[in-house]
C-alpha cells in the first residue's frame, strides 16, 4: 500500500512538473505573440502631469538624487524616439525637474542644452537650460563656455557669445582657449581694435611657444585684415577719380590716398593685382 | 465541492479581516481624492478622475492581494489548523486551490465595491456611464490573480513578511519589466543578448493588464491583445499555482 501510494505521489509530482513546463512555454510564448501587437500608445502623454522638481522632492523622502537620475534616464530615452513629434514641447519642464531634484547635475543641463540645440533646433532653449546650470554651479565654466561656443559656430552671433566668453573666463579654471576663442569672436564682429588687443594680450601671456605662434598668426591676420581694408578703400576712391586701378600700391601715395604702403607683420609688402585691384597677404597667415 | 467549501471558508475569514477595510478606505479616500487633484488642473478634469480612480484600483487592489495573501497558508501552519484539516480526505492541491478562489472571491467583493463608488464619481462629472473602463477594471482584476498566486506561492514557505516583500518585488518587477527590452536592443550579441532575452520573457509582464492610457485617452485597442492577454495572465497564474503546489507537497505536516 506504500508502495502504490509513493509511485502515484511520485506519477503525479511528474505531472505537475510536465504541467509547470507546459504552462511556463505557454506564457512565454503568449508574450512574445502580445509584444508583436502594436498597441497605440500616447508616448509621454503623463509628461504634462508631472509636477514641479520642488513638490516632486518631497514624495522622494530624501532620494531626490535617485530621482534625479530616473528622470534623467527616462529623457534620454523619451528624446531618442524620434516618432514623437511633439517630444520637445516640455524639453525645459522635464529639465528643469531635474535641475531641482539635483541642482548639481551637470550632465543633465550639458544634454538637455545639446538636445535642444542640435535635435529641437532651438537655440534660445538650449541657452535657458545652460543659464539654468550657470544659476545653479556658478563656478562651472562649462555652461557660458558652450553657451558661447553655439552662438559662434551655429548662430554666427558673434557679439552674444563675446558675452558669455567674458562669463567663462571669470570663471576659476576655465581652459587659455576660451580667451582666444574670445579674441576671435570679437575678430568677427570687425571690432579690428579690439581684436588686436585681445590678441596682443594672448602673445605677451603665453608662457606656451605654440600659443606664442598661434597668437601671433591671428596678430598677423587682424592687422593684414586692416590694412587691406584700407588699400581696397583707397584703391576704390582712385578708381572712382581716375577711371582704373593704379599701376601699383605706392601710387596711392603719390595721389594722396595713403600717407605710407602698409607692410605686414613680417615687414613684407602685400600682393597687388594691378588688373583685378585685388590685394593679398604675401604668406598664408596660419603657414608662417 | 471541497474547493469550494475551503474557498467560501477563506472568503469568511479574509472579510474579517480589519486591515482589508482599512485598505478599502484608503483607497476609497483615494478615489475621493481625484476629485479635489481635478480641481487643481487646468482642462480636462474628468480624465484626472479617471487616472487618479484607475491607479488607486489597481495599487489598493494589489495590496490587498499582498497583505492578505501572503499570510494564507502561514496562518494556517502557525495556527496548526492544517492538521485538522489535511488529516481530512482534503488533497492538498484543493486546499490550495480553495485558498485561491476565496481570496480571488474576496478581491473580486473589493473591487466591486470600489469600482461602483469609482464609475459613481465618473458618472458625477459626465452623467454617462463609462462602460469601456471596466474593460481596464477587469485586467486590474487579472492582474489581482496573478498576484494572489504569487502571494500563495510566498506563503507556503516564507513568514508574511517576507512573502509580503517578495510579492511587492514581483509585483515591481512586473511593471518595470518591459525595460529590459531596451536593454537587449543596447547589448551586444551574446551571452549575455541571451539571457536578458530569456529574463524578459519569463518575467511576469504586468503591463499586458494595463491598458489604463489606451482606455483613458479612448484610443483602439487591437482585439487580439484582450485574448492573448487574458490567457497569459490564466497561464502565468496556473504556472505559479503548479510551483506553489509543488512546494507545498513537499511540506511536511502530517
Amino acid at each position: 500500500m506504500p508502495q502504490r501510494y509513493s509511485s502515484e505521489k511520485n506519477f503525479s509530482t511528474l505531472f505537475l512538473v510536465l504541467l509547470l513546463i507546459l504552462s511556463c512555454g505557454v506564457f512565454m510564448n503568449l508574450k512574445i505573440a502580445t509584444d508583436r501587437i502594436m498597441r497605440k500608445k500616447i508616448p509621454g502623454s503623463s509628461i504634462i502631469y508631472l509636477p514641479k522638481g520642488e513638490y516632486l522632492k518631497f514624495a522622494t523622502f530624501g532620494y531626490s538624487s535617485l530621482m534625479a537620475d530616473l528622470v534623467y534616464l527616462w529623457a534620454i530615452q523619451y528624446y531618442s524616439d524620434y516618432e514623437i513629434p511633439d517630444r520637445f514641447l516640455y524639453l525645459y519642464h522635464i529639465f528643469t525637474i531635474v535641475s531641482e531634484l539635483d541642482p548639481q547635475y551637470f550632465d543633465a543641463y550639458d544634454v538637455g542644452a545639446y538636445i535642444a540645440v542640435y535635435e529641437a533646433q532651438d537655440l534660445e532653449l538650449g541657452l535657458k537650460i545652460l543659464e539654468l546650470g550657470l544659476e545653479e554651479n556658478p563656478q562651472e565654466f562649462w555652461f557660458p563656455y558652450i553657451a558661447a561656443h553655439y552662438l559662434q559656430f551655429i548662430d554666427k552671433d558673434h557679439e552674444r557669445a563675446q558675452e558669455y566668453y567674458k562669463k567663462t573666463m571669470s570663471i576659476e579654471g576655465c581652459p587659455p582657449i576660451v580667451r582666444r576663442l574670445y579674441a576671435d569672436a570679437i575678430f568677427k564682429t570687425t571690432d579690428y581694435q579690439g581684436a588686436w588687443q585681445a590678441w596682443l594680450e594672448i602673445y605677451n601671456t603665453a608662457e606656451d611657444e605654440k600659443i606664442k605662434r598661434v597668437a601671433s598668426n591671428h596678430l598677423y591676420n587682424v592687422k593684414a585684415t586692416m590694412d587691406i581694408e584700407m588699400l581696397k578703400e583707397a584703391i576704390a576712391r582712385y578708381m572712382e577719380k581716375y577711371g582704373r586701378n593704379p599701376a601699383d600700391l605706392s601710387k596711392l601715395v603719390y595721389a594722396g590716398f595713403l600717407k605710407s604702403v602698409p607692410k605686414d607683420l613680417d615687414d613684407k609688402e602685400y600682393l597687388y593685382d594691378a588688373q583685378t585691384g585685388e590685394v593679398k597677404t604675401p604668406t598664408i597667415p596660419w603657414k608662417r | 465541492m471541497k474547493i469550494r467549501a475551503i474557498a467560501f471558508n477563506t472568503f469568511k475569514e479574509a472579510i474579517r479581516d480589519r486591515i482589508l477595510y482599512l485598505i478599502l478606505f484608503f483607497a476609497v479616500v483615494c478615489i475621493g481624492f481625484s476629485r479635489l487633484l481635478a480641481l487643481l488642473t487646468v482642462g480636462d478634469r474628468v480624465k484626472i478622475i479617471k487616472d487618479v480612480g484607475l491607479a488607486s484600483l489597481s495599487l489598493f487592489g494589489a495590496l490587498m492581494a499582498i497583505m492578505i495573501g501572503t499570510g494564507l497558508v502561514y496562518k494556517e501552519i502557525e495556527k496548526k489548523t492544517i492538521y485538522t484539516l489535511l488529516s481530512k480526505p482534503i488533497h492538498r492541491f484543493q486546499f490550495l486551490l480553495g485558498k485561491f478562489f476565496g481570496l480571488v472571491l474576496t478581491l473580486f467583493i473589493m473591487l466591486l465595491l470600489m469600482s461602483i463608488i469609482f464609475l459613481g464619481l465618473v458618472f458625477f462629472h459626465t452623467f454617462k456611464v463609462e462602460w469601456q473602463l471596466l474593460i481596464a477594471i477587469l485586467f486590474i482584476f487579472l492582474e489581482l490573480c496573478l498576484i494572489t498566486s504569487v502571494a500563495l506561492l510566498f506563503s507556503c514557505f516564507s513568514t508574511p513578511i517576507l512573502s509580503s516583500l517578495f510579492t511587492l518585488a514581483f509585483y515591481l518587477i512586473g511593471h518595470t519589466a518591459w525595460g529590459l527590452e531596451i536593454l537587449i536592443d543596447k547589448i551586444k550579441t551574446g551571452f549575455g543578448k541571451a539571457l536578458a532575452q530569456i529574463l524578459y520573457h519569463f518575467l511576469p509582464d504586468l503591463e499586458n493588464f494595463n491598458f489604463k492610457t489606451e482606455i483613458v485617452h479612448n484610443l483602439p485597442i487591437p482585439a487580439k491583445i484582450f485574448l492573448y492577454s487574458t490567457l497569459y495572465g490564466i497561464f502565468y497564474t496556473l504556472f505559479v499555482l503548479i510551483l506553489a503546489l509543488l512546494i507545498f507537497r513537499k511540506r511536511d505536516f502530517i
